[in-house]
């Protein structure tokens, strides 16, 4: 063996083992006492604790607003699924010859980029019922009957906070897509248009197929973003009035903190791992096997 | 081979410093190195949430006059962002066993921590604390307060007189005038609040839902008496009558339009510039009054009226807030309680009382309260205090299993068909499974 490629060797086994003992470390060993310490009654703060076998995950399914939190993630998952193909359309229009491209595509991706706490902020002074921006602009529009409670009516209140996490979010689906837009060799889509494609066939048999590893990744993403989302209805709502506009997130934290139950939290932790897995695999089934019917060839 | 040796020190190096931050850290360094002559040394922790002391230490230079009077011990203040953040983060220190060396703990946070807190009673501090005794768990003396804390009513007296309306002595009197004000302020500009609460943000309903009940009755220690019943929600109790009584104040309207939509800190902008008549907050809440108004000479203070007639005592709300203790993980703890001597000795405590709008919990150092929060004194001679209890083990433990949150329940009141007596049914329900599971008696 040469010098070279034993230093070769080395390296390659360095460069894997950090990282597995990392991942080790910080994931999978807090991971596993995750789902420990969800067979058991800990406090957070207490130097021992009982293991009770399933009763956290038969409370967990007992507990009415914990299901409403997750029913609120529901509707933040619908809104953004929704708003993914308007988003894959932008990424093609921005990826085309458009005048200002690159100004609106630092516009588009600029509230990612914002931290996620500074516009929940901005927003609930945006939506305040006293002095707020959006009564006013509706008042100059002479659209005063619109004006609702946005942030303490039951029946709207999730979709309002749905739309702040779209204004985030949205620009860094679209930038995504246009990664990926960008990646597909020129030459496929000059050839298609030789062929007589427009482009409406271009985006449907070219650019769509080639770009599907990054689609799936974006409905992942919208999944775990889904049901992880935390910062926007903490700050804007605390989850309230009640727990109307509450999150599974959020539940768990009060759950972990408020409540003191770190037990109880950990089993909602696990629970949420295991429904992101499940939700992702049902989506891939449908989009993949049914909607562009992949297995039917 | 010296390229490889050095790799292999740096791996080392490396290797160790992960270790060292995964491990239980029982060497930091500040041992408490005892000199033969007695004097201490060492490093002390002091964690704290109060923007108001993290001012006034930075400002004051606690540390050097410290060090005057004990030069080998250092203090690292540590300022953790507010007493939300600080709890999540002491709970995890405190099963890490990484507890700072002096904390603060609040009047219900005293019962959790116990095990981790060290006796102060032989301290000369805790003897000169007028309240650290009736906060005492089990007998020791946990944390000194470092104020007295006190709930006031602000209320603008010129809104007050062009409306007619007189301060209320009693709950039916403190009804009727904020409906009269809402009457009067409200036909002109529809964002007015006779009474500003900004429940978006829910805790700001602590006045009325966590001290009513106490209030009612007059029984500081309610929330430990509620743990020694199974339906302590019932018809006719404390907290039953309290909270009706809330529930029909906060649902007639003198909240404004939306309470719920609007947070502590946008109300108390929008009573600072009269766009409320009223507002119930701690003595900390004047100092945020006055930085959002323009002229505070109309600014004056009442004590809640709960009583239902002027032939009830006239009960108020004491209790000591911010409580200084030592922790237990304190590898340094001779010298922490040296420095919590020397916090409320004539060295540092008289500045800083004087400095914060709180009332001082020292009977050495008396302070006289600002002239504004003086008034609700004068318009109350006959007020009984009432030592507040946050309520010790097994109310805790019935807490949390069954969620019981009242600063929720108080915000929950404004949402559309929210029924009090059912939710009071389900939380007595609740409450006598969790005593049972328990085995609280």
């Amino acid at each position: 063996m040469t010098k070279l490629s034993k230093k070769r060797k080395q390296f390659i086994v360095v460069s894997l083992v950090i990282p597995m003992l990392l991942l080790i470390g910080f994931v999978v060993v807090p991971g596993l006492d995750l789902i420990r310490m969800s067979f058991t009654n800990w406090d957070g703060y207490s130097q021992d604790s009982q293991f009770i076998g399933f009763r956290n995950y038969i409370t967990m399914f007992q507990n009415k607003d914990l299901w409403q939190s997750l029913r609120n993630n529901a509707i933040y998952f619908v809104v953004h699924l929704f708003m993914i193909p308007l988003e894959l359309a932008f990424a093609v229009l921005l990826t085309g010859k458009l005048r200002a491209a690159k100004f609106y595509k630092t516009m588009v991706f600029m509230p990612y980029i914002i931290n996620g706490v500074a516009i929940a902020y901005a927003f609930s002074y945006f939506f305040s019922p006293v002095n707020g921006a959006f009564d006013a602009i509706l008042t100059g529009l002479h659209l005063e009957n619109w004006i609702r409670s946005w942030l303490s009516d039951p029946k709207i209140v999730n979709y309002v906070l749905a739309f702040v996490s779209i204004w985030r979010f949205s620009g860094y689906h679209v930038i995504l897509f246009m990664a990926a837009l960008q990646s597909i060799p020129a030459d496929i889509a000059e050839a298609a248009r030789v062929d007589g494609a427009n482009t409406w066939h271009l985006f449907k048999y070219i650019q769509v197929p080639s770009i599907m590893l990054m689609v799936d990744f974006v409905l992942f993403d919208n999944i775990r973003g889904a049901l992880q989302v935390f910062d926007i209805p903490f700050v804007m709502t605390s989850g309230g009035p009640g727990y109307a506009s509450s999150t599974f997130t959020l539940y768990t934290i009060k759950t972990a903190f408020t409540f003191s139950n770190f037990g109880l939290a950990s089993t909602m932790a696990v629970a949420i791992m295991v429904l992101i897995v499940v939700i992702y695999l049902i989506q891939n089934k449908l989009i993949h096997g049914v909607i562009l019917r992949e297995g039917k060839k | 081979m010296k390229r490889r040796f050095i790799t292999a020190i740096l791996a080392g190096v490396m290797t160790a410093s992960l270790l060292a931050g995964c491990g239980n850290a029982k060497t930091d360094g500040s041992s408490n190195e005892a000199k033969g002559t007695g004097e201490l040394s060492g490093t002390i922790t002091f964690a704290i949430w109060d923007n108001n002391l993290n001012e006034f230490i930075e400002q004051n230079d606690m540390i050097g006059k410290f060090q005057e009077q004990y030069p080998d011990i250092d203090v690292e203040v540590e300022k953790i962002k507010d007493d939300s953040e600080y709890w999540n983060a002491m709970k995890m220190r405190a099963s890490a066993n990484q507890l700072p060396d002096v904390m603060f703990n609040k009047p219900f946070t005293l019962s959790r921590f116990k095990d981790y807190l060290v006796d102060l009673s032989g301290t000369e501090a805790a003897a000169n604390n007028e309240l650290a005794q009736g906060y005492a768990v089990d007998g020791r003396v946990l944390g000194l307060p470092m104020t007295s804390g006190y709930e006031y009513v602000y209320y603008w007296k010129d809104m007050f007189a062009e409306a007619g309306v007189e301060v209320p002595t009693t709950w039916s009197e403190l009804e009727d005038a904020a409906k009269k004000l809402q009457d009067y302020y409200g036909k002109d500009n529809k964002d007015f609040m006779a009474i500003a609460c900004g429940l978006k943000d829910e805790w700001p309903d602590y006045p009325y839902m966590e001290f009513m009940p106490a209030l009612e009755s007059g029984n500081g220690q309610n929330w430990n008496d509620m743990a020694k019943t199974d339906e302590p929600f019932a018809e006719g109790t404390d907290i039953y009558r309290a909270y009706h009584k809330v529930n029909d104040l906060f649902t007639s309207g003198v909240l404004g339009k939306d309470p719920l939509g609007l947070g502590n800190d946008q109300v108390t902008s929008i009573f600072a510039t009269k766009g409320a008549a009223m507002i119930a907050l701690g003595d900390w809440g004047l100092q945020n009054i006055q930085n959002g108004a323009e002229d505070i000479s109309q600014l004056g203070t009442f004590y809640l009226p709960t009583r239902d007639s002027e032939s009830d005592p006239y009960n108020v709300i004491v209790q000591g807030d911010s409580f200084m203790g030592v922790t237990t993980h304190s590898k340094n703890q001779e010298a922490a309680i040296a420095f919590v001597e020397w916090f409320y000795s004539d060295a540092w405590y008289p500045e800083y009382i004087n400095f914060v709008s709180s009332a001082s919990s020292m009977s050495n150092f008396p302070k006289e309260k600002d002239p504004i929060l003086a008034e609700a004194d004068k318009l109350c001679p006959d007020m009984v205090l009432v030592m507040y209890d946050g309520g010790g083990d097994d109310f805790s433990a019935i807490q949390n299993v069954t969620t019981f949150d009242y600063k929720k329940l108080g915000a929950e009141m404004l949402t559309e068909g929210f029924d009090l007596d059912a939710a009071l049914e389900e939380l007595n329900a609740s409450w006598t499974n969790a005593r049972a599971t328990l085995g609280i008696q």
